[in-house]
């Protein structure tokens, strides 16, 4: 092929996904109802969640009956504890910070429900009919749901800061960009997989009880809401492979300063994960695509 | 060099054939109408030329181009309205139409210029604002024949153009449907409705069992059909048989259609009395006449009613997305 018909050809495959990527913007925009659950949820969780779980409060108990020097001793031990464990003394830090990974993962699954849809009404029928390449309908699933992920989550985080989250001190404009690749990263492994599933399956239903079947143990079993090192010792282990674990950690790492032992090496983990489930996400997708 | 070709195209579902070795030729602004009852394997020809099916074997040239090895090249140059609504219902038509556009690569410009023109054919430039889901079905059928004419394509597939529309909505289709042949299009329609392919089409493919049966421009099929043909239907139908065997018995060529027997008369009146006759010893619930339609030709070949055929299995909810809208 000449090079200007290779160029020709990417240029149209660039302008296609830009046209399907908007596509999805408008949809989710568009869809008022949605939106704004898909907004105040988020809100919600890490308000009433976040909030509600008070450890400073539990560690601030009068202690009666106890010397107030003792007193005062344990409540520095418990917590020096707290803050080796949560890296914080505030809990809704520790779950704001986690709950942007947990909103990427629920963000990822909502995203495929569409393609479902889509199959439903006849859409995909006429998609796939177009000369849309097939790698660029599936990216543009993808792009959608890195979309909503980076705004929401830019929302989440605002709310947050808004209801005392404390940020680590000296917070640079890389470390923001670095927890939103974070988010990123663990979003096109995420969404990759679920909207390679949808592309196999007829009704939402199906994808509905696979999603709740992935979701929840890949949330509790990660450190996006507890920390990993008061876990019994079988889940550290599960915690350990959990790419949500690593993401969680991250965002803590550069948000609010919670150290983790090496950064890069976290950094790789994710991203191995997520290219693995990218390729398989993709992989799925074409074979879903094959007929209608 | 013919702008559609197909060659023995054959779609295997595991142990049924859906078509079986389907090979015509349409030639430059003509339509062609594959005409059979639903389950005759319509649709999935016209899924195996616009590539969203893979053929088991055969091949197709849309515009020369293989449906098997140039799907991408072949899906450039046709314009595919499908039997079910695909218009996403959320969104206007003119995004519909607008995104539609976008996918064949046109610049955010030309993607403007051409659903505002597209939609203006259509007549639905004055509702294009509006979502999908409030538009009547003559609206949403219109909107899906735009939504395939945005990137000028030179073959167009209609698959059931005007299923479930009303006799207004359905002769206004027909309308637009003569208009794009003027305009030099290359038309491959779908349609169980007789009058339909009668009235629009060039030539008219008939289909039974996955398979062409019968081919020609309607004239020449309604010629294979000598004379009128008469259909009696014994009230009980236990008779159908004493019937047959009476007509037979006076040189008639007679064969059974579900419930009815039909005999073969030449057009110039004369057997009329001479069936009456023979069936007048029966108790006989109705007698009809009917002149050579596309109808008769496809009772000839098939010896089955268009509308008694037996149904595909069609899931219930794809039967409710090809209605949904169309009848409300």
């Amino acid at each position: 092929m000449a090079k200007a018909e290779v160029l020709s050809r990417l240029y149209y495959d660039v302008d296609v996904l830009v046209a399907l990527t908007w596509r999805e913007v408008l949809k989710w925009v568009r869809r008022r109802a949605v939106l704004l659950v898909s907004i105040s949820t988020p809100v919600f969780w890490i308000v009433l969640f976040g909030k509600s779980f008070n450890i400073t409060s539990i560690l601030s108990l009068p202690a009666e009956g106890i010397e107030p020097g003792l007193a005062e001793a344990i409540r520095r031990v418990l917590a020096a504890r707290v803050v080796e464990l949560f890296g914080t003394i505030d809990y809704f830090t520790y779950v704001a910070t986690g709950m942007l990974v947990v909103f990427t993962l629920f963000q990822s699954m909502f995203g495929a429900v569409g393609v479902v849809f889509e199959r439903r009404i006849g859409y995909l029928t006429r998609l796939l009919a177009s000369p849309a390449p097939r790698s660029v309908i599936f990216l543009s699933k993808v792009l959608g749901t890195l979309f909503r992920v980076t705004v929401l989550s830019a929302l989440l985080v605002a709310v947050a800061y808004l209801f005392g989250l404390e940020v680590k001190e000296g917070l640079t404009v890389s470390d923001v960009i670095l927890a939103w690749l974070v988010l990123m990263v663990l979003g096109m492994g995420l969404s990759s997989l679920f909207t390679g599933i949808a592309f196999n399956v007829n009704h939402q239903e199906v994808l509905f009880a696979l999603a709740n079947l992935i979701n929840l143990p890949l949330m509790f079993s990660s450190s996006a809401l507890f920390p990993r090192e008061q876990m019994p010792e079988w889940l550290q282990v599960v915690a350990r492979v959990n790419p949500l674990t690593y993401a969680a950690d991250l965002e803590r790492y550069l948000i609010i300063g919670r150290p983790v032992e090496d950064p890069l090496a976290y950094w790789a983990y994710l991203l191995a994960v997520s290219i693995t489930l990218t390729i398989i996400g993709y992989i799925l997708s074409l074979r879903g695509m094959r007929e209608v | 060099m013919k702008p559609v070709r197909a060659e023995g195209l054959t779609k295997v579902y595991g142990e049924f054939t859906a078509v079986d070795g389907v090979s015509l030729e349409i030639g430059r602004g003509e339509v062609y109408s594959l005409l059979g009852p639903n389950g005759a394997g319509k649709t999935t020809t016209i899924k195996m030329l616009s590539t969203l099916a893979k053929p088991t074997r055969g091949d197709a040239f849309i515009e020369g181009y293989s449906v098997v090895r140039e799907s991408r090249e072949v899906r450039r140059v046709i314009g595919l309205a499908p039997q079910d609504l695909t218009a996403d219902d959320e969104m206007t038509g003119w995004d519909n139409v607008y995104l539609q556009a976008r996918l064949y690569g046109l610049s955010p410009w030309d993607a403007r210029r051409r659903a505002r023109e597209v939609l203006e054919m259509m007549d639905l430039y004055q509702v294009a604002h509006r979502k999908v889901a409030t538009y009547s079905g003559g609206m949403r059928k219109r909107l899906e024949i735009a939504m395939s004419l945005v990137h000028e394509p030179t073959v167009l597939f209609l698959d059931e153009p005007t299923l479930g529309l009303d006799v207004q909505s359905r002769r206004k289709l027909w309308g637009y449907i003569q208009g794009f042949k003027r305009s030099g299009m290359t038309i491959l329609l779908t349609t169980h409705y007789m009058e339909e392919a009668d009235f629009l089409s060039d030539r008219v493919g008939i289909m039974h069992k996955g398979r062409i049966v019968a081919e020609g421009t309607p004239e020449e099929l309604k010629s294979m059909v000598k004379g009128e043909t008469a259909y009696i239907e014994p009230l009980d139908p236990l008779n159908l048989e004493e019937v047959k065997k009476a007509l037979e018995a006076r040189g008639f060529k007679v064969w059974l259609v579900g419930p009815r027997v039909a005999v073969e008369m030449d057009s110039s009146g004369e057997d009329l009395p001479e069936v009456m006759k023979a069936i007048e010893p029966f108790k006989l619930k109705s007698v009809t006449v009917s002149k050579p339609t596309l109808e008769e030709v496809f009772v000839r070949l098939t010896g089955q009613k268009l509308d008694e055929s037996e149904e595909e299995p069609l899931d219930s909810f794809a039967f409710r997305r090809i209605v949904r809208g169309v009848r409300r």
